[in-house]
């Protein structure tokens, strides 16, 4: 299973996206600053958006899901119950995962941003697609939820999943680094090699490698485990 | 045309046109090729095109009720062209500055106040639409009856909210009634021309008073 980008051109409204490499099984994250062209890139993957140029090619990939960076353009449905039932799942078990029971009938939009997320977060995690596409997952999350998040996708057992996401406190542990710079896409290759490398690193990994240790991977706990290790 | 006051005046004229006879939208029609520049904005075809659809079912119901059809499909065609190209065509402030003119500071900023939101929702639920769409697409919902009816509903309630949620914004910034706004407009003498050629066939259909009001 994997997904495979070929020299792919996309321009609009005087930005220009272009990269390529391939994003095979495992854990992706794609960083980088605001308007680089994270969202870009994830609509390109899930087939939402067709390049000008080059090819995005899906192998072995039966399903696809693209979870877009503010939850409340995902909604369809009047109620909460009917919004988790529109994705084609059992209400009772997101709402379960998503600790919304009590908000079942209530709209959609008067959850909070957060919530909404959740919500989302939960159908995508209980759909388990094999490509699962994840736009800014923690944005609008409190630390808690957003350790939720990297929990549940360390969890998923199998598939591709790509994070594209600028967050710099709270990370999932993730198999490959790729970065978006000025639109074009960089990969910096498998973790941990791509530690040292990557540009747009959190603050706490930065400071762990300045002080020469080697963190396995990149949550804040992976850098914590680093720097006491040569502190011993 | 760069004077929104001609603009709206042309277009309000030439709507009244079609609106009355086949050969006043056929008027507009020609007026609207000839005088619209090329560099004035107009409304994409795929937005237009559903818009076509709906009159045109509506005329063939007209038609297969013995009304004349046809007529009505010039009609409204030849409107829907005029507003999609006043839609397109005015910038932000534009009605607001319009309403000050017309009416003054205070009823006029009133007014314009009310277009200019009005203009504004028009875009936001454009976009709306195409983000619910793309929604769709994502959860695998295929369109049809029952999924755009709660959709639309969707829609309804948002923009209710939305301008429940800018009554309240103008309220916390002390808004009551009226502003001051000082409009200034540039005119050239084609659009002056041009006006004055919308004004004439205007008043065409109203001496040939042959199909008046007749809709179906």
């Amino acid at each position: 299973m994997r997904v495979e980008l070929g020299e792919v051109v996309f321009g609009r409204d005087g930005f220009c996206l272009r990269g390529s490499g391939t994003f095979g099984e495992g854990i992706h994250l794609v960083s980088g600053p605001v308007g680089s062209g994270k969202s870009t890139l994830a609509l390109l993957l899930a087939g939402l958006l067709t390049p000008d140029r080059g090819t995005v090619r899906r192998q072995d990939v039966k399903s696809v899901l693209l979870l877009l960076q503010f939850p409340e353009h995902q909604v369809t449905a009047p109620t909460v119950a009917r919004e988790a039932a529109s994705w084609g799942i059992a209400p009772d078990e997101v709402l379960a995962l998503a600790e919304l029971e009590e908000r079942a009938d209530d709209d959609p939009f008067h959850l909070s941003r957060g919530e909404l997320k959740r919500l989302t977060l939960a159908c995508a995690f209980i759909k388990c697609p094999d490509l699962l596409l994840l736009d800014e997952p923690f944005s609008s999350l409190d630390c808690e939820t957003k350790r939720w998040v990297c929990g549940m996708i360390e969890e998923r057992g199998s598939g591709t999943t790509i994070i594209f996401s600028h967050e710099q406190s709270v990370l999932p542990r993730v198999d490959a680094i790729w970065e978006m710079e000025d639109g074009a896409l960089i990969g910096r290759g498998s973790v941990p090699g791509a530690i040292s490398s990557w540009r747009h690193a959190p603050a706490y990994l930065t400071y762990a490698l300045e002080r020469g240790a080697q963190p396995e991977n990149i949550r804040l706990s992976d850098a914590r485990e680093a720097l006491c290790r040569i502190r011993d | 045309m760069q004077d929104p006051r001609l603009r709206f005046l042309s277009i309000a004229v030439l709507s009244l046109a079609s609106f009355l006879s086949v050969w006043g939208a056929l008027g507009a029609l020609v007026w609207l090729v000839v005088a619209r520049r090329r560099t004035d904005a107009m409304l994409q075809p795929r937005v237009l095109l559903p818009l076509f659809a709906m009159v045109g079912l509506t005329a063939l119901v007209s038609a297969w009720g013995g009304g004349n059809g046809l007529s009505y499909f010039i009609r409204m065609s030849v409107i829907l062209l005029l507003a999609a190209w006043a839609y397109a065509a005015t910038a932000e402030g534009e009605a607001l500055a319009v309403a000050v003119w017309a009416f003054g500071n205070r009823a006029g900023f009133d007014i314009g106040l009310i277009a200019e939101m009005g203009l504004a929702g028009l875009g936001i639920i454009r976009e709306e639409i195409e983000q619910v769409g793309l929604a769709m697409r994502l959860k695998g919902i295929r369109p049809g009856l029952r999924s755009i009816v709660p959709l639309a509903l969707n829609l309804v309630i948002t923009e209710i909210r939305r301008a429940d949620e800018i009554a309240r914004l103008l309220t916390v910034r002390g808004y009551t009634a009226g502003g001051v706004v000082c409009p200034r407009f540039q005119t050239s003498l084609n659009e002056i021309l041009a006006s004055i050629s919308a004004f004439l066939l205007g008043l065409l259909p109203a001496l040939l008073l042959r199909d008046v009001f007749i809709l179906v």
